[in-house]
């Protein structure tokens, strides 16, 4: 498993991954009477399960694979990791970001690799995250030890630079679970001697009993008020400062006076509201920390989407010899060589090789792209199947990929929280009702000139006023529209978003995977009858492929396939392979022409009107003469249709935005009579279609999918994403369908409307309450155990009139 | 009826080491991957005898 050292013949080839390994680290195992050798455990592991299943015919297809040059062969400098070590005495610790961990037994794998190396003393990998937390002694184990040890089963490890972001947003949910926790546990204490307390009120109960209840109660209601409701008073007292009267003073004013009014109780006896302070603080906390769930993930993806982008890039030397650098250290035009399967670390142009490069999550255009010398590639996307040495354009901080993160990010934050309705309402009813206890103080003070009763009627008024049902009025109704939505696979993501949906007036859709199935299919098929079964030999031919074409001609015939030797796949072109004796040939024009197979002027015509339709085309040929000519295209989704008439029935202007180019789009535009089509636009460009409507005072929501979208989805007032979109663009989407179902869709228009009139209802029901209460309270009318069961009452009619959301 | 008091105590302090218990557990990190434990318990201790075990599905 050192690769370093070697010499030609003391080379064997792994089994199952084809990689060269030393002999005498390899590991000879003997199958069903053969010797064969592997490289690693995991290979022979998976080898024994491929084996084990009777599916070795896996083997046997693949053998026009070259063996790539393993990531292990790469110069792991250890200096790129040491800025990230973290050394307490002889224990040193690193956090290393490892790629390749695909499932559970990945990571299973590499902790049990890891702990048997000398000198390791933990290692515990994070399955969400991919992050693996090692510590060793130092005098025992060298970290570049660990590295390859990591990386000769196959996962490569990146130093772990930490995202600011996401680690902020983690620390601040396990802040607020903390708090939260704390809350439950005290206000879970204080509801039994409240209990007592309100049993004791009916029955009576002895004056010892009731004092001591009371401290306990006013003990327990301490805590959850000041280190609980922490982040509610500083943000009320801030809010003060600056004038602006936010939810969280409704909430600090509310608690606050229910708990000093308690206070005052204790000495004078009377009944206290310590549970309610301390319900209230809980319940609050509760919707943050749900929410901070959300928003951690959110940066998390962020982070994900950055690790795209790799860290470390193969420089090139001015003597030819390749080294692993950090790529921040790549300057603008120096060479770096990207190998078969790796990701491309900078955006530049090839100089060197040629190879089909997955750009999807640029592009959403599922079809690899041919790169050859002197076409442009980007980081993030990755080289499939060929050896490139590009020269670099500009560096890491100026990527494509790096904008897009940015404008995610700058969309994110700028879209932060939109004030609220109650929030709005708050800026009136908190001075209005400071005032009136002031003048209720003031009034009783001069009229019966006794300071307590004065101080008594004053604070009824602020706990009467106490904001429960107003302060539970929105996010109730929120949080059961959302959990209800959540259950058809709707994800809505804050609490803006229903009233944002109801007031949509454009839609616009992406092309690839939201109207189409993002997968191409046969539509058109010319057999020039050459052969009995010509579907039959092209899906044989295919079926080796690769391609995301040959795979969809592979699907076309169910039937038993042939077998085809000779297998031949050159890039970007299309393959060959001999059947039943015979050359057959299928991919492009071009292709045809470079192989000399005749096209007569019928076939011509065919190939061309298809072009035009803005089809793939396919050109089979059988020997030297085509037999057939084959169209395919990403079609439309059975459930579009339904989905724009739906739309367009609630009045929405609809468009259509597209990567592709205006050939395609058109032929799908006019297939579901949407005439505002915009073609050919990158990901950003997407997003400034969005501005511009928007600037044109449109309210706009936007469906999409890949990476590409994510900008726009950021930019438009609601993004939607659908089915299995990437996960960036399911963060930055305001909602996430998570069923592969347009249909949901209109459901989410008619739930956030129901959800929107719900909150408007509650709000009208808290006001009221509060307008009808309060002048009792003024008045010295109320007892106080009267204004307690008003307040619940008040309270339970926003529960029970937000539980209605759950029948949709 | 003093016994009333002592239960109480007792109630408090019961409530309070829970309270203790959840913050270490936040503070340790119990919290933090959701995801990995439950595939974690079917992974065996020992490395993998000859025969093999399906555990789960690998991409080649």
């Amino acid at each position: 498993m050192s690769g370093n050292e070697k010499s030609g013949t003391d080379m064997v080839h792994c089994e199952h991954c084809l990689q060269e390994t030393n002999r005498a680290s390899a590991i000879i195992v003997k199958i069903s009477g053969e010797g064969k050798t592997f490289c690693c455990k995991g290979c022979l592991g998976v080898y024994e399960l491929i084996h084990n299943n009777s599916l070795d015919a896996f083997y046997n297809q693949r053998f026009d694979w070259q063996p790539g040059p393993p990531a292990t062969e790469v110069k792991l400098q250890a200096s790129a990791f040491s800025d990230t070590v973290t050394i307490t005495g002889n224990e040193h610790r690193i956090e290393l970001l490892l790629s390749g961990i695909r499932c559970a037994s990945c990571v299973w794998l590499i902790e049990k690799f890891v702990m048997k190396i000398d000198g390791v003393v933990s290692i515990r990998v994070n399955y969400a995250t991919h992050k693996a937390a090692i510590t060793w002694s130092g005098d025992k184990v060298s970290l570049d030890t660990i590295l390859h040890g990591i990386s000769s089963i196959g996962y490569l490890p990146h130093p772990c630079h930490g995202n600011g972001t996401a680690d902020l947003f983690a620390q601040e949910k396990q802040d607020l679970l903390l708090r939260f926790g704390t809350a439950g546990f005290f206000s879970m204490q204080l509801m039994i001697f409240t209990a007592a307390l309100y049993a004791g009120f009916f029955e009576g109960m002895e004056e010892r009993y009731r004092l001591v209840f009371q401290l306990i109660s006013w003990a327990l209601a301490t805590p959850v008020l000041f280190y609980s409701g922490y982040p509610f008073l500083s943000s009320a007292l801030r809010s003060l400062r600056r004038m602006t009267l936010n939810m969280d003073v409704l909430v600090t004013l509310g608690s606050l006076s229910a708990y000093c009014y308690s206070i005052a109780m204790i000495i004078y006896g009377g009944e206290m509201f310590f549970d309610t302070a301390s319900m209230i603080i809980t319940f609050i906390l509760l919707g943050r920390f749900l929410e901070a769930g959300s928003r951690l993930k959110a940066g998390n993806s962020i982070a994900e989407m950055a690790e795209l982008q790799p860290h470390e890039a193969l420089l090139i030397s001015e003597s030819g010899a390749t080294v692993m650098v950090p790529v921040a250290a790549v300057q603008h035009g120096e060479m770096i060589e990207i190998i078969p399967g790796d990701r491309i670390p900078l955006d530049g142009r090839v100089v060197e090789g040629e190879a089909e490069v997955n750009e999807a999550m640029l592009t959403g255009e599922s079809n690899p792209v041919l790169k050859t010398v002197g076409n442009e590639v980007f980081a993030g996307s990755f080289s499939m199947n060929g050896r490139l040495r590009i020269r670099v354009i500009g560096n890491a901080g100026n990527t494509l990929l790096a904008q897009i993160i940015r404008t995610v990010e700058d969309a994110q934050a700028r879209k932060a929280p939109i004030q609220g309705i109650a929030d709005k309402t708050a800026g009136y009813f908190v001075p209005a009702t400071i005032v009136l206890a002031f003048a209720t103080f003031f009034y009783w003070k001069i009229t019966s000139s006794n300071t307590v009763t004065a101080l008594m009627n004053a604070v009824s008024v602020l706990v009467i006023a106490c904001p429960c049902a107003l302060g539970l009025a929105t996010p109730l109704a929120i949080l059961v529209g959302t959990t209800t939505a959540g259950k058809r696979g709707i994800l809505v993501k804050g609490g803006d978003i229903f009233e944002t949906v109801s007031k949509i007036t454009t839609a616009v859709l992406d092309k690839t995977g939201t109207i189409t199935t993002g997968k191409p299919s046969m539509t058109n098929l010319h057999d020039y009858g050459l052969s009995p079964s010509f579907m039959q030999h092209v899906a044989s031919l295919e079926a080796a492929s690769e391609h995301p074409t040959g795979r969809a001609l592979v699907a076309a015939w169910q039937g038993e396939r042939l077998t085809v030797t000779q297998f031949r796949a050159i890039p970007g072109k299309g393959v060959s392979g001999v059947i039943e004796g015979t050359l057959w040939r299928a991919g492009s024009r071009a292709f045809m022409e470079n192989e000399n197979v005749q096209i007569d002027i019928k076939q011509n015509a065919h190939t061309a009107s298809l072009e035009a339709e803005g089809k793939t085309v396919v050109l089979v040929a059988c020997g030297n003469r085509l037999a057939g000519v084959i169209g395919m295209i990403d079609d439309l989704r059975q459930d579009a249709l339904p989905l724009i008439a739906g739309l367009r029935k609630k009045g929405l202007a609809l468009m259509m935005l597209t990567g592709d180019n205006q050939g395609v789009a058109n032929y799908i535009a006019a297939r579901c009579g949407i005439s505002d089509v915009q073609a050919g636009l990158g990901p950003l460009e997407k997003a400034a279609v969005i501005s511009a409507l928007k600037a044109k005072g449109e309210c706009v929501m936007m469906v999409g999918d890949g990476i590409n979208d994510a900008p726009a989805l950021t930019e438009a007032d609601i993004g939607v994403t659908l089915g299995h979109a990437s996960g960036i663009a399911l963060e930055s989407a305001s909602v996430a369908i998570l069923k592969d179902d347009l249909s949901l869709i209109n459901t989410l228009i008619k739930s956030s409307s129901r959800c929107f009139s719900i909150i408007r209802q509650n709000l009208v029901w808290a006001f009221s309450y509060n307008l009808i209460a309060l002048p009792l309270a003024v008045s010295g009318v109320l007892h106080p155990i009267i204004s307690a069961l008003l307040m619940v009452v008040s309270s339970l009619v926003v529960v029970g009139n937000s539980l209605r959301l759950k029948k949709i | 009826m003093s016994s009333i008091f002592y239960l109480i105590g007792i109630g408090l302090f019961v409530g309070v080491a829970a309270w203790f218990l959840f913050i270490w557990a936040v503070k340790s990190g119990q919290f933090d991957d959701p995801e990995a434990p439950k595939y974690r318990m079917l992974d065996d201790d020992d490395e993998p005898a000859k025969a093999v075990k399906p555990i789960e599905k690998k991409s080649p």
